[in-house]
């Protein structure tokens, strides 16, 4: 059993049990938190497949931003709302059912893909890798997507504010 | 040296997603609806990843497209929570049952 | 001039947009245009006319619509026979729209009365100068309208919309079969055009069974308009109108039409012994028929319906036995004296607010003019010698006597007999006796002066029955003759004639015949003609039952067997509905959830499938 497998199973228990946990628990902060964990052990997992940046970037938004972002959206709304559950149970159970059903048929599925051979040189200066491929190759998608980012801004100003602001 | 096999990678994504899934359906608070979407759309990103190391075609690109989906995903993040802000100051509520302008 | 007489039917038609737009405006003002349109027409049909003395036949038409390879025509076909109709109508339509000035010079809507008047006469303008059967029918049933509307115009009377009602129907029934002839007629010769038509004839590229059918079929038609048996029923009704529009109605149009649509297809009915012997029966049974209920009745305006009634027979009668010029010589001074003597009835009317003849009892007489007029009309309606009516209706039996119809001039003596009885009848009960009622009202010249005109027409128009036959003759052709009856039968008919005035003025002036003596005598008879041979209530008992049963049968029928079939279909959809909109919560995780199953479905699918169908 080599280090990576150990490295493996603790970080993929951490995600799913933080993940599990966010269903679980009862607060709604308390969910959030849980799901950090799952965002941070994510993170090691990325780094498990030679993915460095796309690892720190995944901390940097998710565990950072993100996150921040929706405990500002709780503290702004009923922080103290505990959830009551499961409060609509026949549907949960649909819900679930659906879901058991949709992960059986995938597993199944991913069980039977043929896999070639692993890639070894991504580790390697994986950062200007990936910057060279950004800026030359994918130069439009992400011109577009910084036009994405810039509308979801004003969008997200625009939004949020006020409707009496614009009067005063 | 034996690796993880990449199926590993993959249901470990499948059982986020569909964790996410459940939450996304189930929960009553917004916020953690929200969140379960975000949860989702990591164990896409999972997938890409891995896909990146393991493919058929192993290939940087799997991370390229990681990081697009993770900035697409802040920006919905973004507009979700300023949506759930403009709700509530019109309702007083987060939970999502009581959001039922779809039916009239 | 002749080529204008498109324009006649304009005016009254321009009249009628007028006055239904704009009437309410116009006022009193709405009378005098229409009457000043319609008197534009009566002077273009003049100018017709004479323009006829040298031209005896104008056709002018347009295409109207292309079916395949069959065109219809509109235009107008003036020939002697739609001149002379021509001139009746709009001389006639004139003098009763003066009249009518006065007759209804207090009707809060004189203007939509005008405006049905008009469209009255445009109908039957455009009706005789019909090129083609097609366009024929479209102002026949134009005629129908405006007679329903004009019966009922005074839609606040129950009895009046009833009477309305009543001859829409009836005359419907003619019209039905009217148009089934029309339609064989045109299968059988591709054309609807009247001279089309007889050129076939003459060809004799019809067989003679499917004359005869058509014959028949174009005068059921004729029957429903003109009131004959058995359609008659709505012709008395119809006295439920205004007075003008009866004498209209019973002169000039509506009935006029019938005995003009024989005439002007005359060469069909030629060209089928039998069809001629019905029309000639019908006109007979018809003539007699009416004129002994005639005899018993009491209400004004009836009397004179049913001796309308007798008198159309006579027409059909004459037509039936070959005599044209006989049926359209006594169609032209049946208009004149028929209509003088219903404007003289509305005179009556008018002045004293009573058309009950035993409740008027001589009143008539302080009505100088009314008095005199009426008496001309009598006169001449009754076959007095040297008034128009005698010389029509001498050319009737002689035309019958020509024929060789014994019988059927037995009955029309018998019948000219009965006529002059009833009209002296209502004469004397009218204007002599002891006449304790004052007029409530002075009849204004409006209405005196067209009376006037039409007492002198009816006396001298049958001077010109020779003259008819000639100019009936320049465009009909061979069968236009006047038939000259021997001596013997002009004595004959003066003398059945005089019979009847001398019998009524023993019975109802001098009383020395005690009538009601006879009523007990005979009472059975009497109420059987008093009640108009109970024709009225055999059809209500018979058809109105039968159709009233009929009607009840679908209608339960529809009540229970249709409305269950649908409240089933309905409440299922609504039942399905109400369960269908639970699940419309407006609750996005609820979509999602199904959106899930759905896919965990197909999924599913795909899998046990083994991702093949």
């Amino acid at each position: 059993m080599s280090g990576e497998i150990i490295a493996f199973v603790l970080l993929s228990a951490a995600s799913v049990i933080g993940a599990l946990a966010m269903l679980y628990v009862s607060k709604v902060v308390h969910m959030l938190l849980s799901l950090v964990l799952t965002f941070f052990s994510l993170a090691g997992i990325y780094v498990l497949l030679s993915a460095e940046f796309v690892a720190v970037v995944q901390v940097l938004i998710y565990s950072g931003a993100i996150s921040i972002m929706m405990i500002f959206g709780i503290m702004l709304t009923k922080h103290h709302d505990q959830e009551k559950h499961p409060q609509n149970i026949g549907r949960s159970l649909l819900a679930g059912g659906g879901v058991i059903v949709f992960f059986a048929a995938v597993y199944g599925a991913i069980r039977k893909v043929p896999f070639g051979e692993q890639a070894t040189g991504l580790h390697e200066a994986n950062t200007e890798q990936i910057g060279i491929k950004i800026f030359s190759y994918y130069v439009i998608p992400f011109e577009v997507v910084s036009v994405i980012l810039l509308a979801a801004l004003v969008g997200a100003v625009v939004l949020a504010k006020r409707e009496g602001d614009d009067q005063s | 040296m034996s690796a993880v096999p990449a199926q590993g990678y993959l249901i470990l994504a499948l059982i986020l997603f569909c964790i996410g899934l459940f939450g996304a359906l189930t929960k009553r608070n917004t916020i953690i609806v929200l969140i379960s979407i975000e949860l989702m759309l990591n164990a896409v990103n999972l997938n890409l990843v891995a896909f990146s190391k393991y493919g058929i075609h192993p290939n940087i690109t799997g991370q390229v497209f990681s990081l697009f989906s993770i900035t697409i995903a802040a920006a919905e993040a973004a507009v979700g929570i300023a949506i759930l802000l403009a709700l509530y100051r019109n309702r007083r509520s987060v939970q999502i049952n009581e959001m039922d302008t779809l039916k009239h | 001039m002749i080529s204008f007489a498109w324009l006649i039917p304009l005016f009254p038609l321009i009249s009628f947009m007028v006055l239904i737009l704009s009437g309410k405006k116009l006022k009193n003002a709405s009378g005098y245009l229409a009457i000043l349109l319609t008197g534009i027409s009566f002077l273009l049909t003049i100018g017709v006319l004479l323009d006829l003395r040298t031209i005896t036949e104008f056709e002018v038409i347009w295409p109207w619509l292309t079916v395949g390879e069959i065109e219809f025509q509109a235009g107008a076909l003036i020939n002697p026979l739609n001149g002379l109709m021509l001139f009746v109508v709009s001389f006639v339509s004139l003098l009763i729209h003066i009249y009518s000035l006065g007759y209804m010079g207090e009707d809060d809507r004189k203007s939509s009365y005008f405006a049905y008047l008009s469209l009255f006469t445009f109908a039957m303008l455009g009706l005789v100068m019909s090129p083609n059967l097609l366009q024929f029918y479209m102002f026949w049933e134009l005629v129908g309208l405006g007679s329903f509307l004009l019966i009922g115009f005074y839609l606040y009377k129950e009895s009046a919309k009833k009477a309305a009602r009543k001859a829409f129907i009836m005359t419907r029934i003619g019209d039905a079969g009217l148009l089934i002839g029309l339609i064989l007629l045109f299968w059988q010769t591709k054309t609807l055009s009247f001279l089309e038509i007889f050129q076939a004839i003459e060809q004799q590229k019809l067989a003679p069974g499917m004359i005869t059918l058509i014959a028949i079929l174009l005068f059921i038609g004729a029957v429903g308009k003109s009131g004959q048996f058995p359609l008659h029923t709505w012709l008395p009704d119809a006295m439920e109108g205004p007075t003008p529009v009866s004498a209209l109605i019973h002169a000039a149009t509506m009935v006029a039409a019938g005995v003009y649509l024989v005439a002007a297809t005359y060469p069909l009915f030629l060209a089928s012994e039998w069809a001629l012997i019905i029309v000639s029966v019908i006109g007979a049974f018809t003539a007699i028929f009416a004129a002994t209920i005639g005899l018993v009745q009491d209400d004004l305006k009836r009397v004179l319906a049913y001796s309308t009634v007798s008198q159309l027979g006579y027409m059909m009668l004459a037509l039936g036995a070959g005599g044209y010029v006989a049926g359209v010589f006594h169609l032209t001074t049946h208009a004149f004296f028929k209509a003088l003597l219903f404007l003289a009835a509305g005179s009556v009317i008018f002045a004293l607010k009573n058309q009950h003849i035993k409740q008027i009892a001589g009143s008539g007489k302080h009505l100088a003019v009314t008095k005199w007029t009426f008496l001309i009309g009598t006169l001449a309606i009754s076959g007095f010698p040297l008034l128009s009516g005698s010389f029509s209706k001498e050319a009737i039996f002689a035309a019958l006597l020509e024929d060789g119809q014994y019988g059927l001039l037995a009955v029309a003596l018998f019948t000219a007999f009965l006529t002059s009885v009833y009209m002296f009848r209502l004469y004397f009960l009218v204007f002599h006796g002891k006449g304790e009622d004052k007029p409530e009202r002075t009849v204004p010249l409006c209405m005196n002066g067209p009376m006037v005109i039409l007492a002198v027409f009816a006396v001298i128009a049958g001077f010109f029955g020779s003259q008819l036959a000639d100019w009936l003759a320049g465009g009909q052709g061979s069968f236009a003759v006047l038939h000259h009856s021997p001596t013997w039968l002009i004595f004959l008919a003066t003398l059945v004639s005089l019979g009847g005035i001398v019998l009524a003025y023993y019975i109802y002036l001098r009383k020395q015949i005690n009538q009601e003596e006879w009523k007990e005598t005979f009472s059975s008879t009497y109420t059987i003609l008093y009640n108009k041979y109970f024709i009225d209530e055999f059809y209500e008992n018979t058809i109105l039952y039968s159709t009233r049963a009929i009607s009840y049968l679908i209608f339960y029928i529809e009540k229970y067997v249709v409305e269950t079939a649908m409240a089933f279909v309905s409440g299922t959809i609504k039942a399905i509905g109400t369960r269908g909109s639970r699940l419309q919560t407006g609750q996005v995780q609820t979509y999602g959830t199904v959106a899930l199953l759905g896919l965990a479905a197909i999924v599913l699918f795909f899998v046990v499938k083994g991702g093949y169908m």
